[in-house]
């Protein structure tokens, strides 16, 4: 229930907050784990065996979707299925990208608690739409 | 929960941001009305009761238990709660900072290319 006496414009940043948040992801964005991130995003994005095998995978899962849900899924096709998976955890461009994503995400979310234990708020929290 | 160290410069501007948002209107007056609201027992009291019988009735309408009078109950916490200033003011001020918030995000999600959020987000289910 909006409060009325909040207009949109309140929720205009201040200068302050704005130059802060822009420092913030300025100094986020120097970071090796941020760097190493986009790094490995681009050569997971570009790597076609790695794409292809991602693709394979989806495609088989969601041809699957119906019976998995009915838990109807063959032997030969489930094992298909964990060939296919495994295809994709071991290609070493999909793990590169996947630890650089983990490093990331450990340091947003220590970021992240830094500022909820100061404000009192959680920003993380804040932008979420419901239960993940 | 070990926590990964932060570099010295993502640690400083992590606290000018802070800093900046506990200057900030509606991260103020969040505070003051969460102050408010928890200095009140009565406001206290009854949100807790609201929230004690609506996981009640999520229970009892999952098992096929809940009654009229469950129901009934829930809804007169609900309209007391709604009748309340303090709780109302309280809520509408988390609202409004968690809008705030929102923005901040923005900002910081359009320099980084990427949803600064969902990267900080733990799924607490």
């Amino acid at each position: 229930m909006k409060n009325p006496a909040l207009t949109d414009l309140e929720l205009v940043l201040s200068p302050a907050v704005r130059r802060a948040a822009r420092t913030f992801a300025t100094a986020l964005s120097e970071t090796p784990q941020f760097k190493k991130f986009e790094e490995m995003s681009q050569t997971f994005l570009h790597d076609q065996a790695a794409q292809q095998a991602i693709a394979a995978f989806k495609a088989k899962q969601q041809a699957l979707k119906p019976m998995i849900l009915l838990n109807a899924v063959s032997d030969p096709e489930r094992a298909e299925l964990e060939r296919l998976r495994q295809a994709v955890l071991t290609n070493p461009t999909y793990a590169a990208y996947q630890q650089a994503q983990g490093e990331l995400i450990a340091l947003c979310r220590a970021a992240e608690g830094l500022l909820t234990s100061s404000v009192g708020l959680s920003l993380a929290a804040a932008c979420s739409t419901g239960c993940c | 929960m070990n926590t990964v160290p932060l570099p010295p410069n993502v640690s400083n501007a992590t606290r000018r941001l802070a800093d900046a948002l506990n200057r900030a209107d509606p991260i103020e007056t969040y505070r003051d009305a969460q102050a408010r609201f928890l200095a009140d027992p009565q406001a206290t009291a009854l949100l807790d009761q609201l929230a004690a019988a609506q996981s009640d009735l999520r229970v009892r309408q999952s098992d096929g238990t809940v009654t009229q009078e469950d129901i009934d109950r829930a809804r007169a916490l609900q309209s007391q709660v709604q009748a309340n200033s303090i709780i109302m003011t309280y809520i509408e001020a988390q609202q409004a900072a968690d809008a705030y918030l929102v923005e901040v995000n923005l900002t910081i999600s359009q320099l980084l290319g990427i949803d600064f959020a969902s990267l900080a987000r733990t799924c607490g289910c």
